[in-house]
């Protein structure tokens, strides 16, 4: 077997891709499409920069992205600085430092790409494209329930007709490992086993603890409680602590607005999920569509993170995965995000002009129109044209003066006089 | 095809006791039956349940990305390959032991205690790595595919981790258990979104295949 060095010379770094046009149409379709819906909601976009102070940036990211942090040494100001792993943390810092003086809410939206270090050789993407909105300085369950109703929409704006939205509650799960006597070691791996639904693992942690039964029954009901609506009801039977029962109160609210957004049918939900524990302090989400291992997009409530920049707010969140959103939608995704241009104009002779006034005019009109600029043959021209996804071939200057416009999807073939395509009556 | 669920079983003995298992919360699959060797896919088209039978290694692989929405693999695959799942069951057969293991002379002037810088051979490096790191004992591993109680007889390794079940194959080269890493029985696996996405019909099976585990009295060789 023979590998040619010169595919190396140009390789790409491993977790990064170069999307070509038909996959780029794909995700630029996605990204306008939620843009759309959270401009409906009234969100306003914001552009963080790429490159920030890890310093700064550090005092808004939780452990496990803290690792995977892009860093280097900055010649200019002799700091570290890093590519920022998560949007989420920037706004808070722009929000606490310079929008302080503008009145609450704040309604939020970015699309932006981060960079995190993954495990290397499994395939898995370290630079995420992201698109999210952040609603900052309300603490109502009406706040957490307007981030679900509008991931929903979303979905459904993007052509998702079957996913869920899988709902948890963080002050539930803490609720119930308050006051637990484990070292912080053991703690650890209860915690990886509830997050695994390992319920023989953790049956296996606790046989050796000193935990009360009724508590030990709070934490032995965690990993099974995943489901529709009854596990709230489910969850209230089991756990008796205050913290974990306002949690519950907390969802059953939330609830009772997702309904009047008649949006319950997506929703799930699951007191065992623990992703997101770093600066998450209430309700969490995350979006699932069928036959995708990973989440296309996730988020929730973060009352701390802007505090940690000097200015406490109530907030809550959330981002979709764009490169997710692709993976699971490519196939559906090729109707709607359009790849297709209208029409290649072909000039014969010498002069161009003629043909350069009719596509002035025809991209007036909000046609997607391109001149064929090289001089070769009809049949060259047509299977360019094909290839390139145009939708029809115009030619000019023709010996008997007639434009000629040819379909390409079947070749059918029209004869107009020049005047005629710059009449307002003219359709493609 | 959302409303399919489909299993990845690893071929052979874990396949059969699975398909037993499952056999006795009413699924199952005929087709499979037939005995077709060479066939990687099963269906059972009334029940709309797949069936994708694959390497012992490759069953996460299959859950994680979503080909399978549940999958059955033994607690040393899951150990070693930490792949991003859930495993909501034991089901209790498959029972081995993860061990280090080492020969008969060696053992009997060895110490465990002073083991330092010591060269290891398994199919299982992360596991091996993550073991001996937590003991502060740094290790030379040499990742082996296959008849990994070979390597201390011609000199590759002093030691190895490998599972065993009976100890026969263990015994028979002259070795002997040093220290036991893990007790290790096959679980059931779920795919994160599939849990999600059709969680009624797969809680179902989580809760029926608890219920059958339970009943059954663990046999352990």
């Amino acid at each position: 077997m023979t590998f040619h060095d010169a595919v190396s010379d140009t390789m790409l770094p491993k977790g990064v891709k170069d999307f070509l046009p038909v996959k780029a149409a794909k995700v630029e379709f996605l990204d306008r499409t939620l843009h759309q819906v959270f401009s409906q909601w009234a969100f306003r976009p914001i552009l963080p920069p790429a490159l920030e102070y890890l310093h700064v940036l550090e005092k808004g990211l939780g452990e496990g992205l803290r690792e995977k942090t892009f860093r280097f040494d900055d010649r200019q100001s002799g700091k570290l600085v890093a590519f920022s792993p998560d949007i989420t943390p920037q706004v808070a810092r722009i929000v606490a430092t310079r929008m302080r003086e503008v009145p609450l809410p704040l309604r939020l939206c970015y699309t932006g790409r981060v960079l995190r270090h993954t495990e290397q050789q499994v395939g898995k993407d370290r630079e995420i494209f992201q698109a999210g909105v952040e609603l900052i300085g309300l603490q109502s369950p009406e706040a957490d329930a307007e981030m679900i109703a509008m991931a929903v929409e979303c979905l459904k704006a993007i052509g998702a007709r079957e996913f869920t939205i899988d709902i948890g509650q963080v002050e539930f799960f803490r609720g119930i490992m308050d006051g637990l006597p484990l070292s912080d070691l053991l703690a650890r791996q209860v915690q990886t086993a509830i997050a695994r639904k390992d319920l023989s693992g953790l049956q296996a942690l606790l046989a050796d603890t000193a935990i009360e039964p009724a508590a030990r029954q709070e934490v032995l009901a965690l990993p099974r409680l995943f489901g529709g609506r009854e596990v709230l009801q489910r969850a209230a039977e089991v756990v008796t602590n205050e913290r974990s029962r306002r949690a519950l109160e907390n969802l059953g609210r939330v609830l009772e607005i997702l309904e009047v957004y008649q949006v319950e049918e997506h929703i799930t939900f699951d007191l065992g999920e623990l992703r997101g524990l770093d600066y998450h302090t209430g309700l969490i989400f995350q979006g699932f569509i069928p036959g995708v291992g990973r989440a296309v997009c996730s988020g929730g409530r973060y009352d701390d993170l802007t505090a940690r920049y000097g200015y406490p707010a109530p907030a809550t969140g959330f981002a979709f995965n764009l490169l997710n959103l692709l993976f699971a939608l490519d196939k559906e995704l090729d109707a709607v995000a359009g790849q297709s241009s209208d029409l290649l104009i072909v000039q014969t002779g010498v002069d161009k002009q003629p043909a350069q006034r009719l596509a002035r005019a025809l991209r007036q009109r909000g046609y997607a129109v391109a001149r064929d600029i090289i001089s070769r043959e009809l049949p060259e021209t047509l299977a360019y044209a094909q290839k390139m996804n145009f939708r029809h071939v115009l030619i000019n200057g023709e010996h008997d003066g007639e434009i000629r416009l040819i379909r390409l999807a079947d070749g059918a073939e029209r004869r107009l006089a020049f005047p005629d395509v710059l009449s307002p009556d003219f359709v493609l | 095809m959302s409303d399919w669920i489909t299993f990845a079983l690893p071929k052979g003995r874990i396949m059969h006791d699975s398909m037993e298992l499952f056999g006795r919360i009413g699924i199952t699959c005929p087709e499979m039956e037939e005995g077709n060797s060479r066939k990687l896919v099963f269906e059972n088209p009334s029940s709309r349940y797949r069936f994708i039978a694959v390497r012992a290694t490759d069953v996460p692989t299959y859950v994680e990305y979503g080909c399978a929405d549940l999958g059955v693999v033994g607690k040393d695959t899951l150990l070693e390959q930490g792949k991003d799942l859930y495993e909501p069951l034991d089901l209790k057969f498959g029972y081995c032991r993860l061990v280090v293991a080492e020969p008969k002379e060696l053992r009997q002037t060895d110490d465990p205690a002073n083991w330092s810088n010591i060269r290891v051979a398994t199919k299982y490096p992360n596991i091996t790595e993550r073991y001996f790191a937590a003991k502060g004992i740094q290790v030379e591993i040499i990742k082996l595919y296959g008849s990994i109680e070979l390597s201390p007889l011609v000199g590759l390794s002093e030691r190895i981790v490998d599972l065993v079940s009976t100890g026969a194959t263990l015994r028979d080269n002259g070795m002997v258990e040093v220290e036991t890493i893990a007790e290790v029985t096959s679980r059931l696996i779920v795919n994160r979104a599939s849990l999600k996405t059709k969680h009624a019909r797969i809680a179902r099976i989580i809760e029926g295949l608890e219920k059958v585990v339970g009943e059954t009295p663990v046999i352990s060789v």
